[in-house]
């Protein structure tokens, strides 16, 4: 039990931490005006929410690197069996690298990778 | 507690400027004072500053900033362009008068906030939501229905064609007139769709006076307004030039990050004479060398002579000769005629063309001052001015190069955009000044428009 009531303590005070740290502003300071909770834009009120659907732009190379992750996955296996397998793994291994980076530079020359168009 | 509020005392005075007219040179003060951080969102700031004379079309956005500071808050004015016409100011709560520069009574102030001696400024706005929203929906935070009913008191974006063929939300934006990243007084209605602007609009000049309204001033071009009919000195003139550039070159410089690069070279610009001219070339090689300036400004905002022309902005300037064209009228001017005067250029009139092409022309200038020795320059001739080319009666180089902004920077990511802007050099308050009507008697100084006879042609664009 000693283990846990040593943990117990700790949740415990951070739950009371975590609550007195959103209590304490509502309880001393003035609740901020309409016009004080405006984003700032340089003295420009905004017209609209901002919470909007944006392009996230950074999609294609995040797709790219998550193909690349798992070719290193594929990797780890590889790697366990390539001394009894000698040059045919290899062979493999670079066959399948290869795919992988035609599929790069097509995607370079389509300009997928251009952050805007 | 009384430790706790003596240590942060001491710490740097969070300065957030409003630039009103004639106050841009002082602002520069601002950042070159001890102890004192010009902070860029009023979120970070204690301390309001209001540098100049305050326009009505700067007292809204004035409010504005003022309330987005947190508080405790304070509002100061450091009176550099005259009295407070109008007593706009009034309109602001407990604004206390400072004399420009006094670095001790913003310390003062900040510690009085601090210690609670002074109380914090009330909001001077009223505290109403732009729509009702409370309790309204289903969830009570005013969002309803298919288009969203307005969230915390505003509504949903509405959607359009992105550049990649999806329909994405577009947040229409009203930025400026006080956006640290933007010259003072420059007011940008846009579209943004994630980062990248989607139609763009030049907002009404802030600074633009009406008839009775004091002069606007003092310009920061005023030494070479006043070369057009008054006799100077050569050397003056590119003195003049060259410390016009490297405050360029500081702000550029705070913009990109490089904050104390800018303090240095800031403080190079206010005490220079032509004896700095081995620091300036200095300068201009690491600045020409530097890849992370070179980063942010390669391929940026090209205007190469085809949009000049295009545009009609050919009267000389850097903007002009970074794009290859040497137009100067300084090559004319028989002032400057046996000082081996010839243009620089450079090339392909991008962000790091122009950067490249200040910073060469201010060395230029301290060398031009060094060899003039104390030869005089008669009035009469076209002045060069370091925005483009003077004339009487014409109005300022700002205003061409202003009108070029929506068609340059639409359809750019927000920092390219930024940093093309800022590499154009304006100065709203020239754009907005009215050049004196030429006839005998009158000097075409550092006045205002006099009469109503030149208002009108030079509002540079309207809102649309």
């Amino acid at each position: 039990m000693a283990p846990f009531g040593a943990a117990l303590v700790v949740v415990l005070a951070s739950g009371i931490a975590v609550l007195a740290a959103r209590w304490l502003p509502l309880a001393v300071g003035a609740s901020p005006t309409a016009p004080e909770r405006v984003p700032f834009l340089g003295g420009g009120l905004p017209e609209v929410h901002a919470w909007s659907r944006f392009h996230i732009r950074y999609y294609a190379m995040a797709l790219l690197f998550l193909a690349f992750d798992m070719e290193m996955v594929f990797m780890y296996p590889w790697a366990v069996v390539f001394v009894e397998e000698g040059v045919i793994a290899l062979v493999e291994m670079l066959m399948f690298i290869a795919i992988l980076l035609l599929g790069i530079l097509y995607a370079w020359r389509e300009g997928a990778l251009s952050w805007a168009s | 507690v009384g430790l706790l509020i003596a240590a942060a005392g001491r710490a740097d005075v969070p300065v957030f400027p409003v630039v009103g007219a004639g106050g841009r040179e002082a602002a520069d003060e601002l950042v070159l004072l001890p102890g004192v951080r010009v902070v860029d969102s009023p979120r970070a700031a204690i301390l309001l500053v209001i540098v100049g004379r305050l326009t009505r079309a700067l007292l809204h956005p004035t409010l504005v900033v003022h309330d987005q500071l947190p508080g405790p808050r304070a509002t100061l004015w450091w009176p550099v362009a005259g009295p407070d016409h109008e007593g706009l100011l009034a309109a602001l709560p407990d604004v206390v008068t400072a004399d420009p520069g006094d670095a001790g009574l913003l310390r003062e102030v900040f510690v009085d906030l601090l210690n609670g001696r002074r109380p914090s400024d009330p909001p001077s706005l009223p505290d109403i939501d732009a729509n009702k929203w409370r309790g309204v929906g289903p969830y009570g935070h005013g969002g309803e229905g298919m288009m969203g009913g307005v969230p915390y008191g505003r509504p949903m974006a509405m959607q359009a064609s992105d550049p990649d063929g999806l329909m994405l939300d577009q947040l229409p934006l009203h930025v400026g007139p006080l956006f640290p990243a933007l010259p003072p007084g420059l007011v940008l209605h846009l579209g943004l769709q994630g980062d990248v602007i989607r139609g763009l609009a030049v907002g009404d000049n802030p600074y633009r006076s009406w008839p009775g309204d004091p002069p606007l001033g003092p310009l920061d071009s005023a030494p070479f307004v006043d070369a057009l009919t008054s006799p100077t000195t050569v050397a003056a003139l590119e003195i003049a030039r060259a410390r016009h550039h490297l405050v360029w070159l500081a702000r550029t410089l705070r913009l990109h990050g490089l904050e104390a690069r800018g303090r240095r070279v800031l403080a190079l610009a206010r005490s220079l004479t032509p004896a700095d001219r081995p620091a300036v070339e200095g300068l201009a090689r690491r600045i020409g060398r530097d890849r992370g300036l070179a980063t942010a400004t390669s391929g940026v905002g090209v205007i190469d002579q085809a949009r000049l022309e295009a545009l009609g902005v050919l009267a000389g300037g850097p903007v002009v000769r970074a794009a290859g064209a040497g137009i100067d009228t300084r090559t004319s001017d028989p002032a400057y005629a046996d000082l081996g005067f010839v243009p620089i250029v450079h090339s392909p009139g991008d962000g790091r063309a122009r950067l490249r092409q200040r910073v060469a022309e201010a060395a230029q200038a301290l060398a031009l001052a060094e060899r003039a020795g104390d030869r005089e320059r008669a009035p009469g001739w076209p002045v060069e001015g370091p925005r483009g080319a003077l004339a009487p009666g014409q109005a300022l180089p700002s205003a061409a190069l202003a009108a070029m902004v929506p068609e340059l920077v639409d359809g750019m990511e927000w920092g390219d955009a930024v940093t093309t802007i800022a590499s154009l050099d304006l100065d709203l308050e020239e754009a907005a000044f009215a050049p004196a009507p030429v006839h005998a008697g009158v000097p075409a100084g550092t006045g205002g428009p006099d009469d109503g006879g030149s208002h009108g042609h030079r509002d540079q664009q309207a809102t649309s």
